[in-house]
């Protein structure tokens, strides 16, 4: 997979252009602005990077032919599910396999690193320290097959406080009240983190039939059942996206994550499934310090 | 971009001047709630009225060139002037009141089946006014107008700042269709396309820069609250309107009265 080993040339200047005019920017609610300067955080500007990726799905197929330009070996989680029927006819599915999209999986975080990367560019360029409230999401772009990563977040200066010692200024997805308690709980946030895992599944003619609940000529309407092979998909597809994301962490701990799915049905009980985490590397600065017994207190709101 | 053109508050309609009338007696209207309303009174505001001002604008298209990612200028002159005039008019029946501002300020655009190519900009939300009767209008004489709720404006009060203006910047982009040659190239892979980024990313840079020139005008010190927003309205998906909003706030003091945020383990979600 090619990484482009740097943003194109002119991108942070835009924002250093921007950064250097008066005004600063923030993208963050008006309580959560509060919060920051409570916290002694100085606002620096609303700070972005982007990456769009070509996107395209057809890769390989369960039989290992490769799709165009044979980007598609399977690598990683396979597993093969038999008919307990025996030869009943050509249609009938004798065969059935999940196995990992490695390709899809590296081409999302080429996509989300990228820019990541720019943003804190961006960030580090107009002289932050840190980037708070992060959000990401990726979305198609026209109709091309093209796909759009985006990362945003407002960079922030610790007031009185030291540059991030290795230059690279640390982001989080918290921020106001989220970030008060982190810090107060004596964790600092190091980087956001977030890995996507994707499994796809041709099912087999059980699979099949529990899916679609077709009447089968083999004991009539299917019973409900465990469907094994989805099970078994969705398991490896979320236990993917907490291996990938824990090799991020390089021993500091994982805070705040979560973890969504989306199952897309393509009909016939084959399905791919996309599982997303996203979570903030923290770590400890200070012993842990009991916080004060929370008391019952009427809120407006 | 062009300024707005000059316009005095005498082309409001009539029934705006005879209900603007009737609030000066005191009566006053607003969509504050309630805990926005009593947290107003708490930082010295009163309510005078609900406001607002709307511009119907024929946006037109523009000749776009079918393998090129440009901005269209013209659309985006449009759009900026159209909501500029809305808000405008907005102020005007601020003005009329005597109001220090506006907050709450919601921007919309809406279609209608009799108007081909024609959007109807709204901006509206509610004036209020100091009541030691000291001015709180922006530095270009005008009342400040800002998008934030009665919450978020004592809060911001609060840390020492005060809104100036609702400003925004906006861009209409064209992004270029893909040539055959381009999309085999590359087919089957999935690849940066950095022509794409650059240009999505430039377009964004300028609606930014746009938005924080108003700001500067305003003298202001930072923009909270900022939002990018991507629309294609009724141009085709290869046609983009990026529009970044924010309140402008300036300083006032150095102040933070703030109460000191205390823990709260929440019961609620």
């Amino acid at each position: 997979m090619a990484v482009p080993s740097e943003a194109p040339g002119d991108l942070p200047e835009a924002a250093v252009r921007r950064f250097a005019e008066g005004a600063f920017t923030s993208g963050l609610t008006v309580p959560d602005f509060a919060a920051c300067l409570q916290m002694g955080l100085e606002p620096v500007g609303f700070t972005q990077g982007y990456c769009v990726m070509q996107w395209q799905f057809y890769g390989a197929s369960p039989f290992g032919l490769g799709g165009f330009g044979g980007q598609g070996t399977i690598r990683g989680y396979s597993e093969t599910f038999n008919c307990p029927h025996g030869m009943v006819s050509g249609e009938h599915r004798a065969w059935g396999q999940n196995y990992e999209q490695s390709w899809v999986q590296d081409a999302w975080s080429t996509g989300f690193t990228t820019a990541l990367d720019r943003m804190v560019e961006e960030a580090a360029a107009g002289g932050a320290h840190g980037i708070v409230g992060v959000v990401d999401s990726s979305a198609p772009l026209a109709d091309m097959g093209v796909v759009e990563f985006r990362v945003q977040g407002t960079a922030v200066r610790v007031l009185d406080g030291e540059p991030p010692a290795d230059g690279r200024p640390w982001s989080t997805y918290l921020a106001g009240q989220r970030l008060t308690k982190l810090v107060e709980a004596g964790y600092a946030p190091v980087s956001i983190a977030a890995s996507v895992a994707s499994v796809r599944q041709w099912a087999n003619c059980v699979t099949q039939y529990l899916t679609e609940g077709v009447t089968s000529m083999y004991g009539g309407v299917t019973q409900g059942a465990e469907i094994l092979q989805t099970v078994s998909a969705q398991s490896a597809a979320r236990r993917i996206a907490t291996e990938r994301v824990r090799r991020q962490l390089g021993g500091d701990s994982l805070h705040g994550a979560a973890l969504s799915t989306v199952q897309r049905n393509l009909g016939e009980g084959d399905a791919e499934i996309e599982c997303v985490l996203r979570g903030n590397r923290v770590r400890r600065f200070k012993p842990f310090d009991p916080m004060p017994v929370a008391r019952p207190t009427v809120r407006l709101s | 971009m062009s300024d707005p053109p000059e316009q005095t508050p005498s082309d409001l309609p009539e029934g705006a001047s005879k209900r603007l009338a009737e609030l000066e007696h005191g009566l006053f209207t607003s969509d504050l709630s309630v805990n926005e309303f009593l947290l107003i009174k708490e930082v010295g505001f009163h309510p005078v009225g609900f406001v607002m001002g709307s511009s119907i604008y024929h946006t037109g298209i523009q000749t776009r060139k079918w393998g090129q990612s440009q901005e269209l200028t013209k659309l985006t002159e449009a759009m900026y002037n159209a909501r500029e005039l809305a808000m405008t008019r907005m102020e005007e029946e601020a003005l009329e009141l005597g109001a220090d501002g506006v907050v709450g300020v919601r921007l919309d655009v809406n279609y209608y089946e009799w108007g081909k190519d024609a959007a109807e900009f709204i901006a509206v939300g509610t004036a209020v006014k100091a009541e030691n009767g000291v001015s709180h209008r922006n530095r270009l004489g005008k009342p400040f107008t800002s998008d934030l709720s009665g919450q978020d404006f004592w809060t911001l009060m609060q840390t020492g700042h005060i809104p100036q203006g609702l400003v925004m910047g906006t861009c209409v982009f064209h992004i270029a269709h893909r040539g055959l040659g381009a999309t085999l190239g590359s087919a089957g892979q999935n690849v940066e396309l950095p022509n794409f980024t650059q240009a999505l990313y430039e377009a964004r840079e300028l609606a930014m820069t746009r938005m924080q020139d108003e700001a500067n005008e305003l003298g202001a010190s930072g923009i909270v609250g900022v939002r990018l927003e991507e629309k294609s309205h009724q141009w085709g998906s290869h046609t983009i309107e990026f529009l970044s909003l924010g309140t402008a706030v300036a300083k006032t003091s150095d102040e933070v009265t703030l109460p000191r945020p205390t823990t709260i383990i929440s019961l609620d979600n």
